[in-house]
């Protein structure tokens, strides 16, 4: 061909035939691949449910673990050392490894493998109001005076009679005591949903795929949002390091095998924790056996929490009980200053409302 | 008592966490968006005759803009990461991590409404003003646009008018988040409500009015000047009708929280055992409600009420008060109502040190330091002294004489072509929204 622009263009005709093949099998190809490593990543990281174990299985389990000394155990094996979740430094000293959520906590049960999902119990049938697990976890914490990880309130239900032959004598006449006494662990409930978390301005408090609520106290601005936005007044500021402070359900000793130390602690075997993935866990079998409850359910938070034979909710006004506190008072309020004698009681009346 | 309340961290379970410094930030918020809705009357809603005012609200608003952060730094128990705002950004799902991007875009847009608004005169001062340095810097705020013709007028009154309207939009935001960051904790039942960013921004109108009334009564007996009635007046229609809305809005809420059959047991609770036996009471319904609501809507019912100026001032006071005290009642007797107990929990008041009336004090006080220095680099007296005079005068007839710029005698036209100072033109017309402000040319000269 004489006309060099003629030629030129026949050439970049065939040319472009030609790119179009290779694009269109590199398109295929890409997409084919996208798909596939969507595929193998939704593989990968979906949960295999497990069989839960038959009834008579159950039962077996149950009598086992009620009989089990676990107060004094050391290494737990439902929990799995060598599953590589519990790894020091990946962990608690390096948080930001972790597969962590700051909002849209849908994605912990549903994109993100959950190895675990930490879980507690508590039986108010076996608590007998001895505080160990609140020293406990001062101890093991380090949380200072004046605020506190985990308290026990102490609930009163019942009332004073008045009965000539009572032996309590006061200035109003003689009485006599018709009450009970039943006593309410408290602790973060490491809510499914959990308000604290989303509200954080910073994202310096997250929430673990394995359920965990923690803080990062070097990211802590100190706003105080996340300890107004919590509806069970699990958090406090910490008055030493002036950041939001919370229970961490002894994350350092889990990732080290070890219960947290308000259960290890407890006496009588009310605080019961572990694992809601594992179906045969304590928690799951109790979870499963028990009628339990959590705490402001109506609020949607989904406590990790849960209560066996909660009697009274100290919530609630209108109930007849009254809270007691013998040891961890709440000594900025009205309650404590008529117990201390700095204020008149108020007078008797029939009733609120 | 061993353990005083007056230890801030106290060693109880359940404190109030939020202190003095809080309730004053949505105040102070509420005074920049309710001061910037004033503004916006004239420049926006056409209210001619609140014209003169809209300069002092608007550097009102803005001083009081830059001081609103310093409440929730000072307050912040780790005010040296306020960086992380911006690095960890937690949007949107944080509303107070919308803060930053509220206020800065905010500042932005009062920067150029504040550009806007005093272009022209600050290219009169740069022109005519007496000492140099006040030349320099009117020079240097025009940023080199120092024409004052007709067009360029028309120009600033678009840009104002622009400004004005969405920064009304981005001052509802700016108060109706922090009213959102209440309303949407559902862990206090008082609370979390749907009406709580409505209530905040009328109730920020209403003390923004009263501002901005009580600002005028201040800047005309400092400067000796003859309080307009007229002005006055129409302010107290616009906060009359204001209260009135924030009324209904109280009333309203009363009832949805303060009636057993109407509300949640828990808001009813709380609501009674607060505001109608418990600490709140005075504070609720003597000074929110009596004193900064009803005796102010009763006080300017009459025509002679709202033309009174010592009424008027009381008034707003009033007024400004009441919407502290609602304030107060919201963030102090929301913590208040234990969440985990069955008592109320103190909420002592500190006079000194962190979150204090001190520091609280402080805040207002570098306001109005603030505002000093914003009064003294803009020319904002333009308005007003035209005020004392009905006639419009022809520019070279009064004060030219005294600017060294030009040479010519008294009663004589002045040497520039079109225009004159202050954007009246020859004709002695003034060309729009800004210029009927200005009638008298010489009042950027200071």
């Amino acid at each position: 061909m004489d006309n060099p622009q003629l030629s030129s263009q026949v050439g970049a005709k065939h040319t472009v035939s030609r790119r179009g093949f290779l694009g269109a099998l590199t398109a295929i190809a890409a997409a084919a691949g996208t798909a596939g490593g969507w595929v193998g990543r939704a593989a990968a990281t979906t949960i295999k449910p497990v069989a839960r174990p038959a009834a008579a299985q159950m039962a077996r389990l149950l009598a086992y673990y009620r009989t089990r000394p676990r107060w004094a155990s050391w290494l737990v094996p439902e929990l799995n050392v060598n599953d590589g979740w519990q790894q020091w430094m990946r962990t608690i000293l390096n948080s930001k490894n972790l597969p962590i959520a700051h909002d849209n906590f849908w994605r912990l049960g549903t994109t993100i493998a959950q190895p675990h999902h930490w879980a507690m119990v508590i039986d108010e049938r076996r608590c007998i109001g001895c505080q160990a697990c609140v020293v406990a976890c001062k101890d093991e914490n380090n949380v200072p005076v004046g605020v506190f990880r985990t308290w026990v309130d102490v609930v009163e239900t019942g009332s004073m009679v008045p009965d000539p032959a009572g032996p309590i004598v006061t200035d109003a006449g003689n009485f006599r005591s018709e009450v009970k006494r039943s006593s309410m662990p408290l602790i973060c409930n490491h809510c499914d949903h959990p308000p604290c978390v989303d509200v954080c301005p910073v994202k310096a408090t997250f929430k673990r795929a394995d359920g965990i609520v923690m803080i990062d106290y070097d990211l802590c601005i100190g706003c105080g949002y996340c300890i107004q936005a919590c509806p069970y007044n699990a958090r406090f500021f910490n008055p030493i390091q002036q950041t939001a402070d919370k229970c961490t359900f002894c994350a350092h000793r889990l990732d080290r095998g070890l219960l947290p130390a308000c259960v290890t602690s407890c006496p009588t075997h009310a605080r019961v924790f572990g694992d809601r993935n594992d179906p045969t866990s304590e928690v799951s079998v109790l979870l499963a056996t028990q009628a339990t409850t959590v705490l402001k359910e109506d609020l949607g938070t989904d406590p990790q929490v849960f209560y066996i034979d909660r009697e009274q909710e100290v919530y609630d006004e209108n109930s007849t009980a009254n809270t007691v506190y013998p040891y961890t008072a709440n000594l900025n309020s009205t309650d404590y200053a008529t117990l201390s004698g700095s204020t008149p009681p108020p007078a008797a009346t029939g009733g609120q409302g | 008592m061993p353990l005083s309340p007056t230890n801030y961290y106290g060693s109880g379970l359940e404190q109030g966490y939020w202190g003095l410094m809080i309730v004053t930030y949505p105040y102070i918020s509420g005074l920049v968006a309710g001061s910037f809705v004033v503004a916006t009357l004239s420049q926006l809603f056409g209210r001619k005759r609140l014209a003169p005012l809209a300069p002092v609200a608007a550097i009102l608003s803005f001083a009081l803009l830059l001081a609103a952060p310093l409440t929730i730094w000072g307050d912040a128990r780790q005010p040296s990461r306020v960086y992380e705002l911006i690095t960890r950004m937690h949007v949107p799902w944080s509303p107070m991590a919308l803060f930053l991007l509220i206020w800065i875009s905010y500042v932005v847009l009062m920067l150029v409404e504040l550009y806007a608004v005093f272009r022209a005169d600050n290219a009169a001062r740069a022109e005519w003003a007496e000492r140099p340095v006040r030349a320099k810097i009117a020079g240097l705020l025009t940023l080199g646009a120092r024409s004052r013709d007709r067009r360029s007028l028309r120009r600033d009154e678009r840009i104002v008018r622009w400004t004005a309207g969405i920064g009304i939009l981005i001052a509802f935001l700016f108060h109706g988040y922090i009213g959102f960051i209440f309303g949407s904790m559902k862990s206090r039942a008082l609370w979390s409500s749907p009406m709580m960013p409505v209530i905040f921004i009328v109730s920020a109108i209403v003390s923004g009015i009263a501002l901005v009334q009580v600002a005028y009564f201040g800047i005309a007996k400092w400067n000796g000047w003859k309080i307009d009635r007229e002005i006055v007046s129409e302010l107290n229609m616009w906060l009359i009708g204001a209260l009135l809305f924030d009324f209904y809005l109280d009333m309203i809420e009363l009832l949805m929280s303060g009636v057993r059959a109407y509300a949640p047991e828990e808001t009813y609770e709380w609501f009674s055992r607060l505001y109608f036996h418990g600490p709140l009471f005075w504070t609720y319904f003597l000074f929110q409600l009596a004193l900064g609501v009803v005796v102010p809507l009763v006080a300017l019912a009459t025509r002679r009420g709202r033309a009174s100026i010592v009424n008027s001032g009381v008034m707003a006071v009033l007024v400004l008060m009441g919407v502290y005290m609602m304030r107060w009642n919201v963030v102090a007797g929301g913590q208040m109502a234990s969440k985990v107990t069955n008592d109320i929990v103190s909420y002592p008041l500190v006079w000194t040190g962190y979150d204090s009336v001190q520091t609280v004090l402080g805040v207002f006080g570098v306001a109005f330091l603030l505002f000093l220095l914003f009064a003294w680099i803009f020319p904002w007296k333009a308005g007003f002294e035209g005020t004392t005079e009905p006639a419009v005068t022809p520019p070279a007839a009064g004060p030219v004489p005294t600017t060294p710029a030009t040479t010519s005698p008294a009663n004589q036209p002045t040497p520039v072509p079109s225009t004159s100072l202050m954007g009246v033109l020859e004709d002695g017309s003034a060309p729009g929204l800004l210029g009927a402000t200005r009638k008298r040319d010489h009042s950027g000269i200071q």
